[in-house]
């Protein structure tokens, strides 16, 4: 049902009679859906690769949807996360929200309300996944530059005239600028300003002065 | 009037008189067969009397022959009720020995009348007539009859008899009536022998076998009437006591009663009768007092006194009676029954007692117990509301989101009746889980009646797990049971034993969540204590366990350790318990954390169905 192209929405409820109507309304409104009891089901089937988002019950006996949450954090999952749960107290929602939740709706849930959820967790998956393949991205264009390219790179992101760089590196502004010209065709990019952004992106920049 | 004629008609008309008196005393007292003997030896030796006056003037020999043989009848009346009137009042003398004079006396009074012309002679030739002191007597002469030694025998016998019962008198030490009536009885029984001796012409004196008799009537008299004066001063001290008593049951407004249960008469004292609103003069029998009785009571009364009458268990009852202007008065009754010999019960004595005003201060406090247990569940609430919401709100979770997924799968066109079919199912089965949760929240919060019937502790435990079943697991405690099976039911209010539970349960866990205990195990546990007499529940927490200067302290009303509890939960459940005539404590366990326990009385057999761990 569920592939690495159209997004899955996982719902993990111990509660057998939440957790099939959510489905049902979930795929009436035309998700894929996979359904688990326990988080440990959810854990032992889950493929970080799947798009989409997972509707974790709360409250639920042995890994309780917060653990489950902080499980997720420590794997480095992206998966958004709606709780869902028939009773959330204010503590306990706080800190699923800090977690990084996505959501957090309260049994008995209206069925736009879930779906917008559900929806806006999907984009943001989307969104993070998208980011996520530009800055691997950026990273594979950086890992072309050769070491002096990478040094000239910080100069110009740091915003130093082709003068300033050759005085630092300690040669000509002529070569200066060929390094310059090669690292902007190696990134990909036409203008600086384009190239400070994509650094920045990826948390290049700032270490020279 | 010769002297002779004046003596034995003085001694016959004593005699007389002592029979008539004590005759009327026996009328009185029926069941005083000893009066009733008295007053027969008594007649016998006045007609004794009569015809030996009329031997000693007769002047033929026919008349003679008449009379010796008639004289057998008082004699045979005399021996036998003397024998059984020293059997009644002295306790004494031996059975045998009355039985055999009793034999001997009926065989000579049978001879008497079969040989002519008596026991005594075959034939009286003639009657000797001499002069005894300065008047003429007339004493028989004629043929000895052998049988007349059987006469003779029963005389020897009646001796012993008299000697025997004297001195088994002597050594019960009642030695002035030993020497009074033995000596009188010896004395008489040695007299009577003059009449053989008389009869064999040893002797020559009239015959005065009446006066023999005289002196156990006149020490039987002066007896007897000290047996008067003394039951009169009796009867005078038990007047004073009546009175003494009847003063302190006024005083104490007891009502005394007694019921008579053979006759069903019911007598009772004056402050009884306006105790139970009866008439001053009305008669009164168990249906009377039946009508009285509150309908509700009416049943466990007569079964307490059917009880007693059985067994002979003190009667005990506090019952309500329904006085004429309609109002109610609360009454403890006790008594004890007397059994006649035959082991049936002769009357019911006892005592009745207005406790209106304990009772109503009984059940005001039952109600303040019942109105604090009400708000401590209502608090107690508030703490769980957290699983309440969540059993509610699952359930409807699940009904709307189905009934939503319905809609959108009818407004998409592509019906599937099987999957409409499991979502109608779906939501009816939630539905009824949201009712049965609204119920049990009702339960919950009722004020009404505490109700108290028999129920299996097991099942209460089991209800209290459902209901905090969420708070358990957001918690991340773990609960083990460890229920006994086959236990005895208990009577009591499921509703105040769940609270009791929640609030252990709850205090348990706190206590875990407090020391940040790892793992948080929760134990119930319950099992037959006490030789099987009671059910305990303990509820075993892994938690910090109670300083010990506290374990008692926690039962205190204001007593919390928690920042904000109200420290009314435990003392609570204490007033509960008690009321169920249990027992709730807590203990520190042997490693780690505290056990509080309850027990509960198990039901009484009848009542007692056996808990077989459903």
């Amino acid at each position: 049902m569920s592939s690495p192209l159209s997004p899955t929405v996982f719902v993990v409820d111990d509660y057998a009679a939440g957790r099939r109507s959510i489905s049902r309304l979930l795929r009436a409104a035309g998700f894929a859906v996979t359904a688990f009891a326990s988080a440990k089901e959810f854990l032992a089937q889950y493929d970080p690769e799947t798009r989409g988002c997972l509707v974790l019950d709360l409250a639920m006996p042995e890994i309780s949807g917060l653990d489950l949450q902080g499980i997720l954090a420590g794997k480095g999952s992206l998966l958004p996360i709606i709780f869902l749960t028939a009773h959330g107290d204010i503590p306990k929602s706080v800190q699923a929200m800090k977690h990084g939740a996505s959501d957090f709706l309260i049994k008995p849930v209206n069925d736009e309300d879930l779906l917008a959820a559900v929806r806006v967790a999907i984009e943001k998956d989307s969104a993070l996944r998208r980011e996520r393949a530009e800055i691997s991205e950026i990273h594979t264009r950086l890992a072309t530059l050769t070491p002096r390219e990478r040094e000239v790179l910080e100069y110009v992101v740091a915003g130093k005239l082709n003068k300033q760089i050759a005085g630092e590196l300690g040669t000509v502004e002529q070569t200066v600028k060929i390094h310059r010209a090669h690292v902007m065709q190696k990134m990909k990019v036409q203008s600086v300003a384009e190239l400070v952004r994509l650094t920045q992106r990826c948390g290049i920049g700032g270490s020279v002065q | 009037m010769s002297w002779i004629t004046a003596l034995w008609s003085m001694n016959a008309a004593a005699c007389l008189t002592f029979a008539g008196f004590y005759f009327v005393v026996w009328c009185r007292q029926r069941q005083n067969l000893v009066y009733l003997f008295f007053s027969c030896s008594a007649t016998a030796a006045a007609a004794i009397s009569a015809f030996e006056l009329w031997m000693l003037n007769s002047k033929t020999v026919e008349q003679y022959e008449q009379l010796i043989r008639w004289i057998h009848v008082p004699t045979f009346v005399l021996t036998l009720s003397f024998l059984a009137f020293v059997r009644l009042y002295l306790h004494a003398g031996r059975v045998w020995l009355a039985w055999s004079i009793c034999g001997l006396r009926a065989l000579v009074l049978i001879l008497n009348f079969i040989f002519a012309v008596s026991i005594n002679f075959t034939a009286i030739t003639n009657i000797r007539q001499f002069s005894w002191g300065g008047q003429l007597v007339s004493v028989p002469v004629g043929t000895r009859s052998p049988w007349g030694l059987l006469s003779s025998v029963s005389l020897l016998l009646l001796l012993i008899f008299s000697v025997d019962a004297t001195i088994t008198v002597w050594r019960r030490g009642d030695r002035r009536r030993a020497l009074l009536i033995g000596g009188s009885m010896i004395f008489g029984a040695i007299l009577a022998w003059h009449v053989p001796l008389v009869i064999w012409g040893i002797l020559e004196v009239p015959f005065f076998l009446g006066f023999t008799y005289t002196a156990i009537v006149a020490v039987m008299g002066y007896e007897l009437s000290t047996d008067v004066a003394r039951a009169a001063g009796l009867a005078r001290e038990l007047e004073i006591t009546q009175k003494r008593l009847n003063l302190a049951a006024d005083s104490a407004d007891l009502g005394m009663w007694m019921w008579d249960v053979p006759r069903d008469e019911i007598w009772i004292t004056d402050k009884g009768r306006a105790l139970f609103g009866f008439g001053a003069t009305e008669k009164l029998d168990l249906n009377r007092f039946k009508n009285v009785l509150h309908p509700e009571d009416r049943q466990r009364v007569l079964d307490a006194l059917e009880n007693t009458l059985r067994t002979g268990a003190d009667y005990e009852a506090e019952y309500r009676i329904m006085l004429p202007e309609g109002h109610l008065r609360w009454i403890a009754g006790r008594g004890q029954v007397e059994f006649d010999r035959d082991g049936q019960p002769v009357r019911l004595r006892g005592a009745a007692f207005d406790i209106t005003n304990r009772k109503q201060a009984e059940l005001e406090a039952a109600r303040h117990r019942n109105e604090m247990a009400h708000l401590s569940r209502v608090t107690t609430l508030g703490e769980l509301s957290g699983s309440l919401a969540h059993e509610l709100n699952r359930p409807l979770g699940a009904i709307l989101s189905n009934a939503q997924a319905a809609q959108r799968m009818l407004a998409n066109g592509g019906v599937d009746v099987a999957e409409f079919r499991e979502i109608l199912n779906d939501i009816i089965s939630e539905n009824k889980h949201a009712a049965e949760v609204i119920r049990r929240l009702r339960l919950w919060l009722q004020k009404g009646e505490v109700e108290q019937h028999s129920l299996r502790i097991n099942k209460v435990v089991r209800d209290v797990l459902k209901l905090i079943r969420t708070d358990l697991i957001s918690q991340n405690v773990s609960i083990d049971t460890e229920l006994a099976r086959s236990l005895p039911t208990v009577t009591g209010d499921p509703v105040q034993l769940q609270q009791v539970l929640v609030n252990l349960v709850v205090n348990a866990c706190d206590a875990m969540a407090e020391c940040g205990t790892r793992e948080r195990r929760l134990c119930i546990r319950t099992a037959l204590e006490n030789d099987g007499g009671e059910v305990i529940v303990s509820v075993i927490d892994q938690g910090g366990g109670i300083q010990e200067r506290e374990v008692e302290r926690v039962f205190e009303p204001f007593f919390t350790t928690k920042a904000k509890g109200m420290g009314l939960g435990l003392s609570v459940c204490r007033t509960i318990i008690a009321a169920h005539r249990g027992k709730l404590w807590a203990a520190n366990n042997a490693e780690r954390g505290a056990t509080f326990h309850f027990t509960l009385p198990k039901d009484a057999p009848a009542k007692s169905r056996t808990d077989n761990g459903r």
